[in-house]
């Protein structure tokens, strides 16, 4: 367990005791509500996650290396924010990866992009967003943030 | 039984068929899989407990009042910048804010708002900035993390503008063990919805429960599930015994 995750769970046991102070009849009724939304939302997260397994094997984070290492940064670009949509890369893969790909002479707008949507855009986790905030926030949400990394990696391109 | 819980994990189900498929032509393309989903499983087992105190401690602690002020559609830019530094301070990927994101919405929070948090919580990560410092350059870094708040407080504005708070599920209780609608049996006809709105809701055609705190609303419960035509409405209130 990283250091922010432990942190994480220090400062949520902390405001359950202060939750129970407030009286177990009512950390009760929440833990009901709060339960019956984390059992539906379990089994779709343990789905996506072996969804995952089997995006990775099939297109092994190596694979970016030909997107981002392409001679023609337009098209690049739009396979690496392609590739960073449907992949879920833990970050410190992604990053070593990215920069050694970069200090190789890869152009920082596909690696920008990739970075962006490898967080911000989730197709494989679409199903469980949809069903929890409805198709509209979740497709608005998914193709804004598409749009947003295409931004900021052509901005990081000028400004860079 | 078995089936409607098939039915109730279908991605699940889809998933685990693909495996077995893939177990039998390819058994180590199948066993590579399963080892790369493990690092996964073991972030979810960590950050879940998390995410379920965090749910029962806002929905305990925090008043609503409170969360419409500084999370609310008229929160203004402040609402905008404390969604942002709540989203930034967090941990875990980011299904593991929907959660979160729900019980926020549930105490009305607006949709922009809730949209900050999210992408925060997927891209602003102080030990995420501080890995790609490392590996791409400060500068890098720092002109990313500039563009991308940027960006994500453009995209708080113009999801409050396009999704509006109709088109976000209500969360439902259905599987309680106190009231529950027989959905095999329940026929639609949307009397109980009219009758006790606090407590039931149509949704495809059918009734489904949205409140887990009863102790409110026995009465009209039980006015309810008289009138109910096809007898679907299924309660235990305090010691009375289960009544179809």
């Amino acid at each position: 367990m990283d250091k922010f995750t432990i942190i994480f769970w220090v400062a949520a046991v902390l405001l359950f005791i202060l939750s129970l102070r407030k009286g177990k009849a009512k950390v009760k009724q929440a833990m009901k509500q709060s339960r019956n939304m984390m059992k539906s939302i379990v089994g779709d997260i343990v789905g996506i996650i072996f969804l995952i397994g089997l995006v990775l094997t099939f297109i092994p984070p190596s694979s970016i290396e030909s997107a981002l290492g392409s001679s023609n940064t337009l098209w690049g670009s739009a396979i690496a924010a392609i590739a960073g949509s449907v992949t879920l890369i833990p970050a410190f893969v992604a990053f070593p990866l990215v920069g050694s790909l970069v200090q190789n002479g890869a152009s920082i707008i596909p690696a920008a992009a990739f970075l962006t949507t490898l967080t911000m855009v989730g197709v494989v986790t679409f199903p469980l967003e949809k069903r929890e905030f409805g198709t509209k926030f979740a497709l608005g949400r998914n193709l804004l943030s598409f749009v947003a990394a295409l931004l900021i990696a052509a901005l990081m391109g000028v400004i860079l | 039984m078995i089936l409607s819980k098939m039915k109730k994990n279908k991605l699940l189900v889809t998933v685990a068929a693909v495996y077995i498929l893939l177990g039998l032509i390819q058994p180590d393309k199948a066993w590579q899989a399963l080892s790369n989903s493990s690092y996964y499983l073991l972030e979810m087992a960590q950050i879940m407990p998390v995410i379920f105190l965090l749910t029962v401690s806002i929905e305990v602690l925090v008043p609503k009042e409170w969360i419409l002020k500084h999370f609310g559609k008229d929160s203004g830019m402040l609402g905008n910048l404390l969604s942002l530094v709540l989203g930034s301070i967090s941990a875990g990927p980011i299904y593991a804010a929907f959660p979160i994101g729900k019980a926020l919405l549930a105490k009305g929070a607006s949709v922009g708002n809730v949209v900050i948090i999210l992408s925060a919580w997927a891209v602003i990560k102080v030990p995420m900035l501080a890995n790609e410092a490392k590996f791409l350059g400060v500068q890098f870094m720092a002109t990313r993390w500039v563009l991308t708040v940027v960006l994500i407080l453009l995209m708080g504005y113009l999801m409050q503008k396009l999704v509006k708070e109709e088109d976000i599920p209500v969360e439902k209780v259905d599987a309680d063990e106190d009231l529950s609608v027989e959905q095999d049996y329940c026929i639609g006809c949307g009397v109980c919805a009219s009758m006790a709105s606090e407590v039931f809701v149509m949704d495809q055609g059918k009734a489904h429960v949205i409140v887990g705190d009863l102790s409110e609303y026995t009465e009209i419960i039980k006015e309810t599930a008289d009138r109910c035509p096809a007898k679907a409405i299924r309660y235990r209130i305090e010691s009375e015994g289960e009544i179809c």
